[in-house]
């Protein structure tokens, strides 16, 4: 799949996004619930603050030496029979993927959730080797069951989907006829990948946090699909972003901690798995074969740059339930496996800004991601840095907006331009402050754009200096 | 064991280094004492006795059942819940405190009473996952309880399959009252210690909290999806 | 105490007189001899916001120049003086800036901040006749971190009859230049707040940043509801009637 998703221009995703009701309704009550969820696992534990300042520590410690703890992580991995694979791009880790898989002689896949395998597009790398990968988280599963349509939030990916399109995409594909009862989908869903999961030759699992020390990956999940996918098949392969890695064990306990209180508000999801290489001597189940591809694919540009904090994230999806911009577009409008804030601002930094341009400007700076973001990553500054660098590395910024920014910092350095313009604006205002009957703006550029859908207040001419003035000349009023 | 491989380690770990601005770090990296640590003041000072009134309630959030019961009524308790769950199949950990708990005697009874009864046996390798995969209840007991989260931690082992508390309908964890503590925060420092020391990782540390479920259609939430569709713990005072 | 006024180029030029006005007599009625430099122009922020970090860097020393004088700014707008705050920040390569920019920084207030913090004034005397209900700026709450003070404000004005607005912390959509750049996601915000203004039954919506009144407000007029947008600086400033 790759990080883009579609091929749509922006503005078009957007008004989709605005029109889809089913979809706009599914947000704002998973927002409501989700963020209402995490509010109150904050309050409960009192000490929110504090949390986040250690969480922040570590991501940023653990970021600043990474090829340490990538390293000693690996070394523990191969002393307990593991595989390491350092992958610097998708191709890489893709091609390794397939080898391995093909070195098996395995067709059958299951797949737990991981965002960092459809970032490489490795399911379809697998398909195209003949393999038939199944996804096993059920979220994942009803998007591949309806002709891999893409996710729109990174913790509940079929976010957009209602039950009964849920129900449908089971009838239509896998001749399901019972009710679009939750229970009984996901019933039928226990069912239908049971068997997938007894017969795969192959699991494939992403990692939330590697832990260094022992060599360990863990694996946060609620329906125990991660646990199956790494206790039946014979060989087990974990893709892991370079970034998601803690030094010990105790690290691993802060980060799990705020990982599933500000995903879903829980204390600890029902499962949260940790692995460490292959099964021992006398097991019976767990894999014989354990490989773990550690992926690169655009991360190593993001440190020692100013958008480092961004690779603090621990993908808990926080600052999309709070974002009152996704609130109104959705997933889909981001035109990126990672929507939201952090979509906003690692999709340009992975992918580059060609085809994502108008995500840093998708955001009112509002802040709200800042302050939900657990391990205090400074998204809306981000955004910013991002606006910066279109204005001063890229040029693609329109010659309109350049020469109205340079008119706007003459005006407000300067005060007899400034004067001026509010010797004029007053009366400009005036006359264009209250729309036609047909509702459309009036006035040119941005003051159009505004008047599209709003008046303007009613000026009275710069009234205010000139009453300062009045007054201190002791006239009064 | 044989040893694994690394690929491409130098290249990739080089870059890193580069694009931080430095040298491959090559001594060992001291972890700074963080400047807060809350995970601390959790519980702190509780007793067991209240400690387990809190566990008590975060089952109640967690769908799980609790029944809190003295060593000489725990043969009871026990047949009480494999009844309600429907008996049928049993599927437990080759776990010596099945012995030190009397339950061997309460599973010989479920056994003469037509339950299918089967001790995870590392020597009938596959057989043991079909019997799971087949069974209605899964057993095991806690090697840690997380008071917090309402969670058993499960360490593997060759009599302790990962698969049963995974694969059967039902799971039942058996809680030695003295395996609470407040938090993850206590179990992981006995995993770093693990850790610390030279050999072998437990190949698999479940951390389980009550059965597995899932808010992925309407955010609805779902008890049973991959997992038990149903948890229940039995807490047993062992002072 | 000697305050220099920060009116913001809203207030200025788009606003009629009054919320300067309040500002002025609410601060003199307080004790505080009001200064108002005229060299005065923005905070700069439009640029800032936009990525035009030389331009705004501009505005800035113009800004830090005509105020440097001044023992303390208080500005009507929560999120004028976040920006004003930015400035340490902006010239971090340049510590002789830097160093005036925090100067300026540290002794900025937003209105309700410097009455409640500075002044220690809770209870200004004010009286009103009107149901009404707050918009809590995101700027001013999670950029400036003042949350209480106007809460702690109304409180004491007489006649009010506060209704919390539901979904307060939601941002109204405006977002300086998003709200001209994504106009169609704007609206969408700016929909979502009337209609929780809607829900409260006020007949005055109130709010201490002019961005968001001239958001939400130029939206309620245009859907003809008949809601009243105040500035919080005009609430202070009534006497009753």
């Amino acid at each position: 799949m790759g990080v883009r998703i579609g091929s749509e221009k922006f503005f078009d995703r957007v008004d989709k996004g605005i029109n889809n009701e089913f979809m706009r309704k599914a947000v704002v009550e998973a927002q409501t619930r989700l963020e209402g969820r995490k509010t109150k696992t904050q309050e409960e534990m009192g000490n929110w603050e504090d949390w986040r300042d250690l969480s922040e520590e570590i991501r940023q410690h653990t970021l600043d030496n990474l090829d340490f703890y990538l390293e000693q992580f690996a070394e523990n991995v191969a002393e307990q029979g593991g595989h390491v694979f350092f992958a610097e791009s998708a191709e890489e880790a893709n091609d390794y993927i397939t080898n391995v898989v093909k070195k098996k002689n395995a067709k059958n896949i299951i797949k737990s959730k991981s965002m960092v395998t459809e970032e490489i597009g490795m399911n379809e790398a697998l398909e195209e080797t003949g393999c038939n990968v199944v996804e096993s988280d059920l979220g994942e599963w009803i998007l591949q069951l309806d002709d891999h349509d893409p996710p729109s939030h990174i913790v509940v990916p079929a976010l957009h989907k209602n039950k009964e399109q849920i129900r449908e995409t089971f009838h239509e594909k896998r001749q399901y006829s019972n009710s679009s009862d939750p229970n009984e989908l996901a019933l039928f869903a226990r069912e239908q990948l049971r068997k997938d999961f007894l017969s795969a030759e192959v699991g494939i699992t992403g990692c939330n946090f590697a832990v260094a020390e022992s060599g360990s990956v863990s694996l946060v999940t609620n329906e125990g699909n991660a646990r199956l996918a790494t206790t039946l098949p014979e060989t087990q392969i974990t893709v892991m972003g370079m970034e998601r890695i803690v030094p010990t064990w105790k690290e691993l306990d802060i980060l799990v901690s705020m990982l599933c209180r500000s995903a879903v508000g829980q204390k600890l999801t029902s499962y949260i798995t940790g692995l460490t290489a292959v099964k021992e001597d006398g097991d019976v189940d767990g894999p014989e074969e354990f490989h773990v591809v550690i992926v690169d694919n655009g991360r190593s540009k993001i440190l020692g740059t100013k958008y480092q904090s961004a690779l603090q994230c621990i993908r808990c999806a926080a600052c999309i339930n709070v974002c009152p911009v996704y609130r109104h577009v959705g997933g889909h409008s981001y035109g990126s496996i990672y929507p939201g804030p952090i979509g906003a601002v690692l999709t340009p930094l992975l992918d580059g800004y060609e085809d994502h341009k108008e995500l840093p400007y998708a955001s009112s700076l509002c802040a709200a991601c800042t302050e939900a973001c657990p391990v205090k990553i400074p998204l809306h500054e981000l955004l910013v840095e991002h606006r910066k660098d279109i204005v001063e590395k890229t040029g693609k910024i329109g010659f309109a907006e350049k020469m109205a920014m340079k008119g706007y910092a003459k005006a407000a350095s300067n005060p007899n331009l400034y004067k001026m313009g509010t010797n004029m604006a007053p009366s400009y205002i005036k006359s264009i402050a209250k729309s036609e009957e047909d509702g459309k703006g009036k006035g040119v550029g941005p003051v159009k754009l505004w008047t599209n859908i709003r008046d303007l207040p009613e000026s009275d001419g710069n009234s205010f200096r000139k009453w300062f003035e009045n007054r201190s000349k002791g006239g009064d009023q | 064991m044989k040893q694994g491989t690394i690929h491409n380690k130098d290249r990739f770990l080089n870059k890193v280094a580069d694009r931080l601005n430095r040298k491959r770090i090559t001594e060992e990296v001291q972890l700074p004492t963080w400047s807060k640590q809350p995970q601390y003041e959790v519980f702190d000072g509780l007793s067991q006795d209240e400690l387990l009134d809190q566990f008590v309630l975060q089952c109640d959030a967690i769908h799980t059942n609790v029944i809190v019961t003295e060593a000489d009524k725990l043969n009871d308790d026990f047949d009480k819940v494999i009844q309600d769950m429907g008996g049928g199949s049993i599927v437990h950990w080759d776990d010596p405190r099945f012995e030190s708990f009397g339950l061997d005697s309460a599973l010989k009874k479920q056994q003469e009473q037509g339950t299918d009864v089967h001790c995870w046996n590392y020597q009938l390798g596959e057989a043991n996952i079909k019997k799971a995969e087949q069974a209605n209840i899964g057993i095991t007991f806690s090697d840690m309880t997380l008071t917090e989260s309402g969670t058993v931690v499960l360490f593997s082992d060759k009599g302790k399959g990962r698969s049963v508390s995974l694969l059967p309908q039902r799971y039942v964890a058996i809680i030695p009252k003295s395996t609470l503590v407040p938090r993850m925060t206590q179990a992981a420092e006995k995993i770093h210690e693990i850790a610390k020391e030279q050999g072998r990782m437990p190949s698999c540390i479940n951390f389980i909290s009550g059965p597995s479920n899932s808010a992925d259609i309407e955010l609805r939430l779902v008890v049973g999806v991959h997992g038990p569709v149903q948890a229940t713990y039995i807490v047993v005072d062992d002072k | 105490m000697k305050v220099s006024l920060f009116l913001t180029c809203l207030a200025d030029v788009v606003y009629p007189a009054s919320v300067g006005q309040s500002t002025v007599e609410v601060l003199e009625r307080l004790g505080c001899e009001v200064d108002f430099p005229k060299k005065q122009t923005c905070c700069g922020q439009p640029a800032f916001n936009s990525g035009f970090h030389r331009e705004s860097k501009e505005v800035a020393q113009h800004m830090i120049k005509t105020f440097e004088h001044a023992e303390y700014v208080v500005s009507p707008s929560g999120s004028c003086v976040s920006m004003l705050k930015e400035y340490p920040h902006l010239f971090a390569d340049d510590p002789d800036w830097a160093d005036r920019a925090s100067q300026l920084a540290d002794k900025s207030y937003e209105l309700t901040q410097f009455i409640v913090e500075v002044l220690k004034v809770e209870d200004v005397g004010a009286e009103l006749e009107a149901n009404v209900t707050y918009h809590t700026s995101c700027h001013m709450t999670r950029l400036l971190g003042v949350r209480d003070a106007p809460m702690k404000l109304l409180a004491n004005v007489k006649g009010l009859k506060f209704t919390e607005l539901p979904n307060k912390q939601q941002c109204c959509g405006f977002g300086g230049t998003f709200s001209v750049k994504m106009v169609p996601i704007s609206e969408q915000m700016v929909n979502e707040k009337v209609e929780h203004i809607e829900e409260t039954n006020a007949d005055v919506l109130i709010g201490a940043d002019l961005g968001c009144l001239m958001n939400i407000g130029g939206r309620i007029e245009r859907q003809g509801k008949p809601v009243k947008v105040m500035h919080i600086a005009e609430v202070l400033n009534s006497q009753g009637s």
